[in-house]
């Protein structure tokens, strides 16, 4: 089956290159979705593999656009399978071949990277933790998403060709995770969650722009606004 | 007194600018009637101030100026909500358009 990544990147030059090629022995394609970076991320990543495909978005739209967008690319270049990860080396790509195993095999239509089934977080600020945790409740009385799901934020997932094509999720910014779930939990696609390790470094805790304790009332905030969007 | 003439006058001066707008195709007709109905009731209510007292005696609020006041933050929260309603979708077309131009490439060469 011809599974490709789709990463999202904003300004993640310095990055961008060990995190493709180390994700390119598990997959047969990336397409990487330049997010209106101001660095060469582009250029960058266009110079690693000749299965690498550089979508440029000419201004910032944040993950959730330029993940749909890679989405759609990903489809275009007739991917089977479909894995979504992070640009900043959050993810393990060694987990890809458990992510992937379950569609693969055809038992589940989408499977979920998770931090907390087991799989301890490499450098987890206490604060983030407590807030996923709260994320996670918040997922639930709010949003109707299943008491199953263990992560409520996370941007490591596979998914058969189909199942993308029916998660018509419409959140630009980071609120696309939970709306993702909520859309999974609600489809009759068959959905699991496998662990997954992250890893945090101090290079991404402070990337200029991202992860910052307020995301946690913006994504809030979008979800709600959301619902009388269409 | 001057201050029912002002506000009178800057009634009668939205209600213009209200219709100048519908017959420029800026709002609907369902929207310039309600904006209208908005003004005309700052009319009444400039020209006879006693009619606050009777609203507000309905609606069970000690003073007319009181009711005027509850009404008005109601009334912008309401306007803010639908700000950031129509600021979204602003945004979800302006996404929709750079991933239409972002993934035009790659739609010509799958299409060759």
């Amino acid at each position: 089956m011809r599974v490709i990544g789709v990463i999202p990147a904003y300004n993640e030059s310095s990055r961008i290159a060990q995190v493709l090629r180390e994700s390119l022995s598990y997959l047969d394609g990336v397409v990487v979705v330049d997010d209106g970076s101001s660095d060469n991320t582009s250029e960058v990543a266009a110079k690693v593999d000749p299965r690498v495909v550089v979508i440029k978005h000419p201004v910032n739209r944040n993950q959730g656009a330029a993940l749909r967008t890679g989405t759609k690319a990903a489809l275009l270049v007739g991917a089977e399978i479909i894995v979504h990860l992070d640009a900043d080396g959050q993810h393990d790509p060694n987990d890809l071949p458990v992510l992937i195993k379950p569609i693969a095999d055809g038992q589940a239509d989408i499977a979920l990277g998770s931090r907390f089934m087991g799989i301890e977080a490499t450098g987890m600020p206490v604060l983030r933790r407590w807030l996923l945790k709260a994320g996670r409740w918040f997922n639930i009385l709010a949003l109707g998403i299943s008491k199953k799901i263990t992560d409520p934020q996370s941007g490591l997932r596979a998914m058969t060709a189909e199942a993308a094509k029916r998660i018509n999720f419409h959140q630009d910014g980071k609120a696309h995770a939970s709306e993702i779930l909520r859309l999974v939990t609600r489809s009759g696609l068959r959905w699991v969650e496998i662990p997954a390790h992250i890893k945090y470094t101090q290079d991404t805790l402070t990337k200029v722009g991202t992860n910052r304790t307020t995301d946690a009332f913006s994504i809030a905030w979008n979800l709600f606004i959301g619902v009388f969007t269409k | 007194m001057l201050i029912q003439i002002l506000l009178v006058l800057g009634f009668i001066f939205a209600l213009w600018l209200t219709w100048k707008r519908f017959r420029q195709d800026v709002i609907s007709l369902g929207e310039a009637l309600a904006w209208s109905l908005l003004w005309a009731g700052g009319i009444a209510v400039s020209i006879l101030p006693k009619l606050t007292e009777y609203l507000a005696a309905f609606f069970g609020v000690g003073r007319g100026v009181d009711l005027i006041l509850y009404a008005a933050v109601a009334i912008q929260f309401f306007l803010i909500f639908k700000l950031f309603v129509k600021h979204e979708k602003l945004e979800r077309l302006l996404t929709k358009l750079v991933q239409d131009q972002s993934l035009k490439d790659l739609e010509k060469n799958k299409s060759n």
